[in-house]
């Protein structure tokens, strides 16, 4: 099976830096490799859906990219540095990696206030933030008291503090009702638009196929494919037939 | 730098956590003072060191205890709420991120030990002096109390943030303090001995000295001595932090 798209563009020579760049990224455990020699590349504007069955090694990629895990070997980097050697990183990427990643005694307000300090954001930023990810009405409670779906808003608002020019997401759709959904797609979309980039891990394919301009599919920590959706239809493939033949091997 | 602290600070104020360590230390201190002020016999505490150990001195103790406690949650709530994770994203110089917590747990650990020492202050003569005995401290003693309090509870906080930043679990980094203070000291190098006169220089038994409790180490050396401590224990916090994974 020959798929083309994000990767291939690594290869050719470009004038323009991509956004993220990975070379040959590997992470072991012990004997066991999370992820093996994986290489893509990303290109501004471009929206990129991530997939793979749960384990295949998403979320290890997204830590490495963000410098919160070191690689064994290989290189990852944003804007063509090392995310841990980024100035002002938060003006530059954002990113949610887990949906629940702020302390239940902490009100939604504080949380994005302590971030935006920590970054030197004016603090009127933190109700813009709100704003945008339609929260501001109901955000002044400790986080306790938060649906899954608010706490989705207020990760991917931290997640925006910066005004960033990239965005990572790790399964941003899980606990959104079909609104949020929705309202989630048209959001991401309009960042592309304008010229943002983003990626996107999940293991739902529906919440992808229709928001994403290619996909990278990972299994057992390898990449298998690179495609752009476009060129799937064009085969006329969808993107479900492709993804079970590269990662469902025990079903025959 | 200025922008982690001011971060660090928000942090520390802005969850309920600390305020309910501050009452309980509050609460602890009347309790264990007045316990003590109105229990001990006479003879024992009609000398100055007597007064300054059995009664006020216990500001020391309680207050580098909550304050070791606060610094190791401040930590390590981090990793068990996975608030690390957007933490380093904003900061990936992570020694900056540790480096804040100390000094913004610090300033939050002095106040604990100054009013601790001030609580056991008023509490403490007011025992006494209801039991009709005269309290030897002196003005000067006051000072050395407050001071020492408040700078052996900002050392121990930074001992919280080292240990905490090592050890990551949070219920781990409680319990080991809470064991180490109350009991390890007490027991094996204090009551029952073992260790003879190495005990005055573990890290409990210096917060005391601090205050002047050691007839033997005066307090200014008392706290130099803790101070390597909680460097030692924040340069590990710090190292380990830096070269860990975050999950």
């Amino acid at each position: 099976m020959s798929l083309t798209g994000a990767a291939a563009t690594a290869t050719e020579p470009s004038l323009v830096e991509p956004v993220v760049r990975v070379s040959s990224l590997t992470k072991r455990y012990g004997a066991f490799a999370a992820i093996e020699d994986v290489t893509f590349s990303l290109d501004r504007g471009t929206v990129t859906g991530f997939l793979g069955p749960n384990g295949a090694g998403k979320s290890t990629t997204l830590r490495l990219l963000l410098g919160l895990a070191e690689p064994t070997t290989g290189e990852a980097h944003v804007f063509g540095r090392r995310y841990r050697a980024l100035d002002e990183p938060a003006r530059r990427v954002g990113a949610v990696l887990e949906s629940n990643d702020f302390d239940p005694g902490r009100s939604g307000p504080n949380h994005l206030r302590a971030l935006a300090l920590a970054a030197e954001i004016p603090p009127g930023r933190v109700e813009e933030v709100l704003q945008l990810v339609e929260l501001a009405r109901a955000a002044d409670r400790r986080v306790r008291t938060y649906s899954l779906g608010m706490r989705q808003r207020l990760g991917l608002a931290g997640a925006l503090l910066g005004d960033p020019e990239l965005l990572v997401l790790d399964e941003p759709a899980n606990g959104l009702d079909p609104a949020g959904v929705h309202w989630l797609r048209t959001f991401l979309r309009r960042f592309a638009d304008q010229g943002g980039t983003v990626l996107i891990a999940s293991h739902v394919l529906a919440e992808v196929a229709q928001t994403v301009d290619q996909v990278m599919i990972i299994d057992r920590g390898r990449l298998v494919a690179t495609a752009r959706l476009d060129e799937l239809a064009g085969r006329g493939e969808t993107l479900e037939n492709t993804y079970l033949k590269l990662t469902v091997r025990e079903a025959s | 730098m200025t922008a982690q602290l001011r971060a660090e600070l928000l942090k520390l104020r802005s969850t309920q956590t600390n305020l309910g360590l501050f009452l309980a230390l509050l609460g602890l201190v009347l309790f264990v003072v007045l316990l003590h002020g109105f229990s001990v016999p006479v003879e024992r505490i009609s000398h100055r060191s007597n007064q300054l150990k059995l009664v006020f001195g216990w500001a020391a103790l309680l207050g580098s205890l909550f304050a070791a406690l606060l610094g190791a949650l401040s930590i390590t709530g981090e990793f068990r709420h996975g608030t690390i994770r957007p933490t380093f994203l904003v900061t990936p110089r992570r020694g900056r991120v540790v480096a804040a917590k100390v000094w913004a747990c610090m300033l939050f650990g002095s106040a604990f030990g100054v009013i601790a020492a001030a609580v056991a202050t008023g509490v403490g003569s007011a025992a006494l002096t209801m039991r009709g005995l005269e309290i030897r401290l002196d003005g000067g003693d006051y000072a050395l109390l407050l001071a020492g309090c408040g700078v052996a509870a900002a050392l121990w906080a930074a001992i919280g943030v080292g240990l905490g930043a090592l050890v990551r679990s949070q219920v781990t980094t409680v319990v080991g303090i809470c064991a180490w203070l109350l009991f390890v000291e007490g027991l094996l190098l204090g009551d029952v001995g073992l260790v003879g006169d190495v005990g005055r220089f573990m890290p409990g038994a210096l917060g005391k000295a601090a205050s002047g409790q050691d007839p033997l180490l005066t307090p200014g050396l008392a706290m130099f001595l803790l101070a390597l401590y909680a460097a030692a224990a924040a340069a590990a916090g710090w190292v380990a932090t830096a070269r860990r994974d975050v999950a």
